[in-house]
């Protein structure tokens, strides 16, 4: 990166550079221009090679001082946008919320994906749990797990064992979740939601547990150090963050990994310097692809006639991420028996349910710009989609 | 043509074909006229053909061009070990690479990769914010941001996952699976430091956000260096406008870095002196290594190479012994320009050096090739890259060794192709 990255060519695209480039690509040439005579069969010019390369780019060399479009940003739209917020919590909201509170609206908003109590499932990454337990060097002991033989164990990167900072928690949650309607929560549900978490990963915060009755507002949030806050390498803070960056990453062979131009009988000896490399085969292909692997050039299948009804397209777009599989919990489109068990309700309960919410599903499956009308005509569509044949 | 020679017609392979013309060198046999009792005469040549016979279609059938439907096989694709519970909204699809021609990846088959499903930006409504540690905080329009100088450059764009499922061993059997986390376009824009050059950057700035206005806000943290280098705000890819899957209407564009960092339906940059661990700066687009420390800020994607030709979708099946074949492939690197590639034939005992071809630009696919003569043997097929930098791709015991197996991203070990006696080819890895 920095000072390898500043090689030949990245530089390149400044006007000092462009003058050794072109020489490179070209050499006797002006800058940016590259040589070529006429008599081409074309009537046109050619371009000789020279050290391999026709060409390379040619860069504008103009001067740009004093371009300049857009407005000044008014001080009410930066306050709008700029609500990031720093790990020292500058940017940090007012508000507060009890973990009770978190608990209520996890259950509702978060558990579907990321398991009761952080515990992960579906796939959804997984929030809290972890061994946290660190060795005499501070490192958290499970994060060394290296999964080198079937049935090993992974490490595990939950809030708890691997997360560096406690702000990032809020930020995320308040910007990217529910996963399915960001940004619906407010302030104090979202500081709710942070302290709950905080509270499954067992962290404490002035060296007070996190109980039910616990409430967070930004100056507790603030105080919060993870387990694993010095977990992280090369150091990005304070003054010398870019010099600590620069030297890190200019020594690859140490802290990456760099590969040899050996040419010729070639050793490659395995971690403990003497094994040697052996084929290893693919032990289960992964061959679940979507679409199928095919290859042939031929014409594809059949389309069914027709487009698709406003009712599947409202379901597409607002109700099959919870419905396509049953994974969700939610009665999956097309498995009958579950939508004969729903439709024992009668269809005005299935409606008010599906317009109110219910269990894990917001109101409306959180999208309110649906009408009560559009709602029954998808639950129509998801009904029919289920009949038995 | 009667019923009895189109039977034989489709009987006669091309391995029987070179059989029956054994007096003639099988390497010159192409060339040669074959006397006409040896094979059946092809029906696609005796006949006129269905498209010569009738009206193709009109002229703008489809106003926006779309590929031969004979084609429909070279798409993108998925799986649902790149996703949540098979949810494809925070998801990743491949390229299908095995099918990419030169460097240049057509926009419907980059390789995309969302957080919370593909954003579609209204381009009237889109606003970009530029404040922080600047005398000027500004807002522009699109219009207003396309008014600015634009410059085109040809770059790869990787997934710093690409490969992430191969740290324990070869799981994925195709070329698209296994490296298709990539693709390179000519993306056009403007470069950021021609727009900061007037709104007067602090001296203190040392860090900026970049975050994007998707379901997810994406946002990441950039050193200021990389933003005043090569940084680029980009609008345009491969002649168009950015694909929605791509950012449409504006991205950020680090020439080199990975593509998590290139932050897409780009909405606001903020300069600030701190770094923000932003959310992906956390439990993901941190590499865990083998000691139990993670390398943040992980920016520029490591040298890198795959061979293309042969690979499994794309196997020596129907070569004979003594075919002259292009073994082809791609080399790129985020440090710079790919000096570089060697070939192995042993697994990595020894190595031969490849020729580079076509356009050898910094940061963007280069592509490789090396004329062999095909004899029908096992071979361990490899390639290994090394540029400007003075970077060389690492074998998989190199790397394994000072990063472990669990870091997930910037993977870059040597990939090895299994070619048997027949031509299949599989992926296999030489590791202890």
């Amino acid at each position: 990166m920095f000072k390898l990255d500043r090689k030949l060519v990245t530089i390149g695209m400044t006007l000092a550079l462009s003058t050794t480039l072109a020489v490179a690509a070209a050499s006797a040439a002006a800058p940016g221009v590259y040589k070529s005579k006429s008599g081409a069969i074309d009537g046109g010019v050619t371009y000789p090679r020279e050290n391999g390369n026709y060409t390379a780019y040619k860069y504008n060399t103009q001067s740009t001082k004093g371009v300049s479009f857009g407005r000044p940003a008014t001080a009410n739209e930066i306050k709008a946008w700029d609500i990031d917020a720093l790990p020292d919590g500058t940017g940090l909201p007012e508000g507060e919320g009890s973990v009770e509170l978190g608990d209520e609206l996890y259950e509702a908003q978060c558990a579907v994906c990321h398991g009761d109590f952080g515990g992960g499932g579906q796939g959804y990454p997984q929030l809290a749990g972890g061994n946290q337990d660190k060795d005499e060097n501070g490192i958290v002991k499970t994060l060394k797990n290296q999964r080198l033989e079937p049935g090993m164990d992974a490490p595990k990167r939950t809030i708890g064992t691997y997360w560096p900072v406690a702000t990032t928690l809020f930020t995320y949650i308040r910007d990217s979740m529910p996963y399915a309607h960001p940004k619906s929560l407010t302030n104090d549900e979202v500081y709710a939601i942070t302290a709950y978490l905080l509270a499954q990963n067992e962290i404490e915060i002035d060296g007070e547990e996190m109980d039910d009755e616990y409430v967070l507002n930004k100056e507790k949030l603030v105080k919060v150090v993870l387990p694993n806050r010095n977990g992280f390498y090369p150091n990005i803070d304070g003054p010398n963050a870019q010099e600590d960056i620069r030297a890190f990453f200019a020594d690859r062979a140490k802290n990456i990994g760099a590969g040899t131009r050996c040419m010729k009988d070639c050793k490659d000896p395995g971690m403990d310097g003497k094994t040697e490399a052996k084929v290893m085969k693919i032990g289960y292909e992964m061959k679940d692809v979507m679409p199928p692997y095919a290859y042939a050039k031929d014409l594809p299948p059949e389309t069914e006639g027709g487009s698709i009804s406003k009712a599947e397209k409202m379901y597409d777009a607002s109700c099959k991420l919870c419905h396509a599989t049953d994974t969700m919990g939610a009665p999956a489109v097309g498995d009958a028996n579950t939508w004969e068990t729903v439709m024992k309700k009668g269809m005005d309960t299935v409606l008010v349910n599906a317009i109110k919410g219910m269990g894990g599903m917001p109101p409306k499956g959180g999208n309110m710009d649906l009408s009560d009308d559009d709602i029954k005509e998808i639950v129509e569509f998801m009904i029919n989609s289920s009949k038995k044949h | 043509m009667n019923r009895e020679t189109e039977e034989k017609l489709t009987s006669v392979s091309r391995r029987e074909f070179f059989k029956k013309t054994a007096s003639v060198s099988a390497v010159a046999a192409t060339s040669v006229l074959v006397p006409s009792t040896v094979f059946a005469d092809d029906e696609n040549i005796m006949h006129h053909v269905k498209w010569g016979t009738t009206l193709g279609d009109e002229v703008n059938k489809n106003p926006y061009g779309v590929p031969s439907l004979y084609e429909h096989n070279v798409v993108r694709r998925t799986s649902p070990l790149m996703s949540s519970a098979g949810d494809m909204h925070a998801a990743i699809s491949m390229t299908p690479l095995h099918e990419q021609k030169g460097i240049i990846t057509p926009n419907g088959l980059h390789f995309t990769r969302t957080h919370n499903g593909v954003a579609h930006v209204d381009p009237n409504k889109f606003r970009l914010m530029i404040h922080g540690l600047v005398e000027k905080p500004i807002v522009l329009t699109l219009e207003q941001l396309k008014r600015y100088p634009s410059e085109s450059r040809i770059l790869v764009l990787e997934c710093p996952s690409n490969s992430a499922a191969e740290w324990k061993g070869p799981q994925f059997g195709t070329l698209q699976m296994v490296k298709g986390m990539m693709a390179c376009a000519e993306w056009t824009g403007v470069r950021l430091k021609t727009i900061l050059d007037e709104l007067g950057l602090k001296p203190e700035a040392k860090w900026m956000l970049a975050e994007g206005s998707d379901g997810s806000e994406m946002s990441r943290t950039v050193p200021i260096e990389k933003v005043l280098d090569d940084a680029m705000i980009v609008w345009g890819q491969n002649g168009e406008a950015l694909r929605p899957e791509q950012g449409y209407p504006v991205r950020l564009m680090l020439p080199g870095w990975e593509a998590n960092l290139c932050v897409k339906w780009l909405k606001r940059l903020e300069f600030g002196d701190k770094p923000w661990y932003a959310k992906e700066e956390t439990s993901k687009y941190t590499a865990l290594t083998a000691s139990g420390k993670a390398i943040q800020h992980f920016y520029a994607n490591e040298v890198n190479s795959i061979i293309t030709s042969p690979c499994p979708e794309v196997p020596w099946t129907d070569l004979e012994k003594g075919d002259l074949v292009e073994i082809e492939g791609l080399a790129w690197s985020g440090h710079g320009t790919i000096k570089g590639v060697d070939i192995s034939f042993d697994g990595g005992k020894n190595w031969v050096e490849a020729n580079l071809k076509g356009l050898v630009l910094p940061k963007a696919w280069t592509r490789f090739s090396y004329m062999y003569k095909y004899e029908g043997k096992p071979l361990l097929l490899q390639s290994r890259s090394y540029d400007d930098s003075d970077n060389v791709q690492p074998t998989v015991n190199q790397e394994k060794a000072v990063v472990g197996v669990e870091g997930v991203y910037h993977r870059n070990a040597i990939i090895t192709w299994k070619v048997t006696d027949m031509g299949e080819v599989s992926n296999v890895q030489i590791r202890s």
